[in-house]
């Protein structure tokens, strides 16, 4: 497909619908569970194709790459209008692997099958219309529907404690966002007063001319919303929960999917729509960041349940991000958000394995398990190769966007930037642990040499269809990264330049 | 010559570690073993190829682009010259006979392919960090080798102690390695490159005030790897690895990885006195300590262990005290000597039935005594004896500091000279106790490898005249290492002055000699004392370290678990939750359903509204 036909047709559209589509149609099917099964995999799989199109079609430029703009409810000034630059396109890109991960970790569902997928599919489009939106009720609108699928994805599919971790994400997120809907009301009216068109549009409401004490209001609410998702230090309590009671899917999604869409809010609305606020709150988020490094990383080290750590883990990784971001300059953003995209891959990947895990030992508890290398050789190797790709081993993933934040934040914050260097020992003492506990030793309590159950067997074909692709992705991030620094590098100079739109 | 086959030194080794980590297991058993020997062998030859383009300043050739942004550009790119030539072709070298030991060593082993993908995975890590143009390849080699120990020293992974001693390993190495990568920071910050060469040419540029802190960061990261003081209490554990790895990583190469870094970046690191000082004197007193526990250790690797902490001790003492070929002679003769000894040990080791204790071993010469010769010569090299490599590039360290004349470098040469009658003592006492007297074990002999006997003889033949590539203007050389280097050739001291060196150095390797030879010649039980556990268990640091560091780690860590989360955190907002609940449950009680209530309610609310637009009214 070339670049030319690409644009002709309504392809922005096309990849936010067609999940919503699929949903649908399992509905529809729903007394089918293999129908229902193969729609979803065939669903994300074309939203796959499609995405993979656009990121190997479209140039590396600065500004939006792709834009569709339709009047919706012109009463209001609320556009349906979407659009596409590197970032989004990366972050796009992202959801559509992970999601295609997220459907075949979950094949072999069996409580109420057709839901599930559709839900999964569901929050498809809810994510890529965030990542999609221009017009900030769009967005918001987009932004409350992940929350949906997801309160039942852990409500009703997730384990033990389940109701209770469902309720406190839907809680905190609901909390953060309703403070942004008031923000959002409020500019919208302060700009209309001031130009006289009424409109929801980003690029509009970024000329409001505001005061100080009402832009640092505003600000709030915008980044009360986000850095709950991210989740920033002290926000962070409702992501351990969720994702530890999420099934495989909702923790892929959670930790690959949603934690990033409070990044990309943060770059995209918050730091544009109120640059002065945002300088001024660079210190703040960066001391929250480096608490949250250190915070989370102690507290990964002594849980004992292997899907807790990895939640730390993620709030420790999202504070580099955080670290990034607040260091505002070109190469720290470009760090930031490489770390994110390593981030979805890693532990979109290491969930994936602890379900693994599970189904076939049913547990993940550290101190039952151990020595499964003897018994799940290529399982094993996985594991520790998205365990080391975590903890930061150069020429894998994380690596490179860890350091690139590290030397950009040296810049400015050097005695931050070398307290954070340290954090990097502290994943190590985590990950390791894991390592320990699940890979090396006897083999655990929960089997004994000779044991029938405990033989297991090792990948399945599709597991390691599944496994591969995201192993090859880990291994390409850490060595060529360049692949995703060159398209976000003219959208990352704009944003820091205007801290504004391309 | 097209300087892009220097790409493939690196390249061997590493298609060699994937294809046996990837294919291993379907590959049959020989397979495995010769696709990585021939790797690295290859890698070898190559480097002997190659060996031209590091004359002239050096060659540099780059493979792609690796990370590039905003100011930085770090590629997969290598730098060969003389230091990285030389440095090459001592690892490949003695790698590639580890690798054709272990074939032997690992003849029966489970999971070969496991370890020969490590094992070649960690020849192109160390490459890397040789051959690295810039501080992030560097970085990348420098965190790959520490992965593949950790890997190797756990291979027996079933045993939980030796996964604990690799994660050990791992972690205390880290912590060496946070110091380079905040020095790495800082150098970019500062010089705006991560390219080495052009570090060094700028390192003038940087304000004075700055390079003494940058040097002690590196020399921090140096530390760690290498093993040195504080970061040292790693080494011993890892000695739970198989016995070829012990050789390669923890003896010949790994190890004096922080030597070669410091040498590397010598023009920055000379450029600060206090950070040169500092350097000698953690290497003078890591080569005691180290010289000091190796005196009572009853494992036969863990006294190697410790000699070698202490002969690295040596090479920063060199680096130290200025002598960037000093140090480097001393790195690759003690590189081919130890790799003997190690290997040795390994073949002992299945000569005793897998015994390790040298108090339960002894006699051994009669059952193998080609080994005891080719073991005798790496016990001369270590111990200093007079006319063998190990005593010329050892001499020539304590030259250097002796030259020097001040006060400081008196010191580091006094502890050097008493340092190396410690080690002849310790190096026959375990000659003594493994090879004289009769058999004390209760296990009956493994078989033999032939292939564990047969790659010796050159490492010897090597350890033996290595003090040949150094051989000062003094014994008739013309001290070709300095000269390939381009460094300053050592200072020429008087004549007697000379001798007068030579002779007190002959003198302490005999007083070493003497005490061991008289009590250990004969065997006999030693009582246990405070002081011999003391220095077993290598000054108690490690429970030390438990104390201080690791106790208070995991406290923090669950008080920030129960106190933070559990209690702060979700109970303020637990707390906001319930008292909502609370304040629910008031307004609930309103909601009961009577229309009369109800009415009650409505006709106040009239009356209060009434009363105040009356209110507003009147005024």
């Amino acid at each position: 497909m070339t670049f030319v036909s690409l644009t002709e047709l309504p392809i922005l559209s096309l990849i936010l619908w067609l999940p919503l589509a699929g949903t649908l149609l399992c509905l529809l099917f729903r007394h089918s569970n293999f129908a229902c099964r193969w729609l979803a995999l065939l669903t994300t799989g074309a939203v796959l194709v499609l995405a993979i199109c656009l990121f190997v079609g479209l140039p590396t430029a600065p500004g939006w790459l792709i834009r569709e703009d339709y009047a919706w409810i012109p009463t209001f000034g609320i556009r349906y209008s979407l659009a596409l630059d590197g970032i989004s396109l990366l972050l796009v890109s992202l959801t559509a692997v992970l999601q295609v991960a997220a459907v075949l970790i979950s094949w072999k569902q069996k409580e109420h099958p057709a839901l599930f997928y559709a839900l999964v599919l569901l929050l498809e489009t809810g994510i890529i219309g965030v990542f999609l939106a221009t017009d900030l009720i769009l967005f918001y609108l987009f932004w409350e529907l992940m929350l949906i699928p997801m309160l039942f994805l852990i409500g009703v599919w997730g384990h033990g404690n389940r109701v209770y971790a469902a309720l406190k994400f839907f809680f905190f997120t609901l909390a953060g966002s309703l403070c942004m809907l008031l923000a959002i009301i409020t500019l919208y009216l302060i700009h209309g007063e001031q130009s006289g068109i009424y409109s929801f549009a980003l690029e509009s409401l970024m000329q409001t001319q505001l005061s100080p004490g009402i832009e640092m209001l505003l600000y709030g609410g915008f980044l009360l919303a986000f850095v709950v998702k991210v989740p920033l230090f002290p926000f962070h309590t409702w992501l351990p929960d969720a994702h530890t009671e999420a099934p495989a899917a909702g923790s892929v999604d959670l930790a690959g999917l949603l934690l990033k869409t409070g990044i990309y809010g943060l770059i995209r609305f918050a730091f544009p729509l109120f640059p002065h606020a945002a300088q001024q709150s660079l210190p703040l988020l960066a001391v929250l960041a480096l608490i949250g490094i250190f915070y989370a990383a102690w507290i990964a080290y002594v849980q004992t349940d292997v899907k807790r750590v990895v939640a730390y883990s993620s709030v420790a990784h999202m504070g580099f991000v955080i670290l990034g971001l607040a260091a505002w300059n070109q190469l720290a953003w470009e760090g930031a958000l490489l770390l994110m995209v390593n981030h979805g891959v890693t532990t979109g990947g290491l969930f994936i394995l602890i379900a693994m895990l599970q189904d076939r030992t049913g547990s993940r508890d550290l101190r039952a398990l151990g020595g499964m290398w003897k018994t799940l050789p290529f399982f094993s190797a996985f594991f520790l190769l998205f365990c080391l790709a975590s903890l930061g081993l150069p020429g894998l993933s994380n690596f490179a966007g860890e350091i690139l934040v590290l030397l950009g934040a040296f810049g400015r914050w050097p005695v931050f930037a070398a307290l954070a260097a340290a954090g990097v020992i502290f994943s190590a003492a985590y990950m390791l642990r894991v390592v320990q506990g699940v890979l090396w030793g006897p083999l655990g309590q929960l089997c004994k040499i000779g044991d029938k159950d405990c033989l297991h067997e090792d990948l399945d074909r599709r597991e390691w269809l599944l496994l591969i692709p995201l192993a090859l992705l880990v291994v390409w991030l850490g060595i060529y990264p360049t692949t995703i620094l060159e398209p976000l590098r003219g959208p990352i100079s704009l944003l820091l330049q205007g801290g504004g739109l391309p | 010559m097209d300087s892009r086959l220097l790409l493939l030194l690196i390249i061997l080794p590493l298609t060699g570690g994937v294809l046996n980590a990837c294919f291993g297991c379907r590959l049959p058993r020989q397979m495995r073993a010769l696709l990585a020997i021939s790797s690295v062998l290859a890698s070898f030859v190559l480097t002997l190829i190659c060996w031209p383009l590091a004359a002239d300043g050096g060659t540099q050739v780059t493979l792609f682009t690796w990370l590039k942004s905003s100011g930085l550009q770090a590629d997969i790119g290598l730098f060969f010259d003389p230091l990285a030539a030389s440095m090459t072709l001592m690892v490949t070298g003695v790698a590639s006979l580890i690798h054709i030991y272990a074939a032997g060593y690992m003849e029966y082993e489970e999971d070969q392919a496991r370890f020969f993908a490590l094992l070649n995975l960690f020849v192109f890590a160390m490459l890397c960090i040789l051959l690295a143009d810039n501080l992030l390849l560097l970085f990348l080699g420098w965190e790959g080798v520490g992965f593949c120990s950790y890997g190797l020293i756990g291979f027996w992974y079933q045993k939980k102690e030796n996964a604990l001693a690799g994660r050990k390993a791992f972690i205390v190495t880290r912590i060496g390695d946070l110091f380079f990568t905040i020095a790495l920071l800082w150098l970019f910050a500062l010089l705006g490159t991560v390219n080495i060469a052009e570090i060094n040419l700028r390192a003038t540029e940087l304000d004075p005030l700055l390079i003494t802190p940058l040097v002690l960061l590196l020399l921090g990261g140096a530390c760690g790897k290498s093993a040195q003081l504080p970061l040292m209490t790693w080494l011993p554990d890892a000695m739970a690895g198989p016995t070829p790895v012990s050789a390669l990583i923890h003896a010949a190469t790994m190890v004096t990885a922080g030597v070669y870094l410091l040498c590397r970046l010598f023009p920055l690191v000379s450029l600060s006195s206090v950070g040169m000082a500092t350097i000698a004197c953690i290497g003078a007193a890591t080569a005691l300590y180290a010289a000091s526990c190796a005196l009572e250790q009853r494992e036969i690797k863990r006294v190697l262990a410790y000699s070698t902490m202490s002969q690295i001790g040596y090479m920063f003492m060199a680096v130290g005290v200025g002598s960037v070929a000093a140090a480097i002679n001393h790195l690759l003769v003690h590189a081919f000597f130890k790799a003997l000894l190690f290997m040795g040990a390994g073949a002992l080791i299945h000569l005793a039935g897998g015994e390790n204790d040298i108090f339960k071993m002894g006699g051994l010469k009669q059952k193998n005594p080609f080994l005891f010769w080719l073991f005798l010569i790496g016990i001369l090299c270590l111990a200093g004896a007079p006319l063998t490599g190990g005593f010329f590039s050892k001499d020539a360290i304590l030259l250097t500091a002796f030259s020097r004349g001040d006060g400081l470098s008196a010191i580091l040469w006094g502890v050097g000279v008493f340092t190396a009658g410690l080690t002849s003592f310790y190096s026959f006492r375990l000659l003594y106790l493994v090879f004289f007297g009769d058999y004390r074990g209760d296990k009956s002999a493994h078989h033999l490898s032939p292939l564990l006997i047969w790659t010796l003889p050159l490492l010897a033949l090597l350890g033996l005249f290595g003090g040949l590539i150094n051989l000062p203007h003094f014994y008739g050389g013309s001290e070709m290492l300095s000269h390939w280097l381009g460094v300053a050739p050592a200072l020429e001291l008087p004549l007697p002055t000379e001798i007068g060196l030579l002779a007190l150095m002959t003198l302490f390797f005999v007083a070493g000699w003497l005490p061991a030879h008289l009590f250990y010649r004969k065997y006999q039980p030693e009582a246990e004392t405070p002081w011999r556990r003391f220095l077993l268990q290598g000054w108690r640091f490690d429970a030390l370290y438990e104390r201080v560091i690791l106790q208070p780690y995991r406290f923090v860590a669950n008080f920030c678990w129960i106190g933070g989360d559990k209690a702060l955190i979700d109970g303020v907002i637990e707390g906001i939750g319930r008292t909502l609940l609370h304040w629910g449950g008031y307004f609930r009680q309103l909601a009961t359903g009577q229309v009369s209530f109800y009415l009650q309610g409505f006709a106040w609310g009239l009356l209060l509204m009434l009363g105040w637009l009356l209110l507003k009214a009147v005024t």
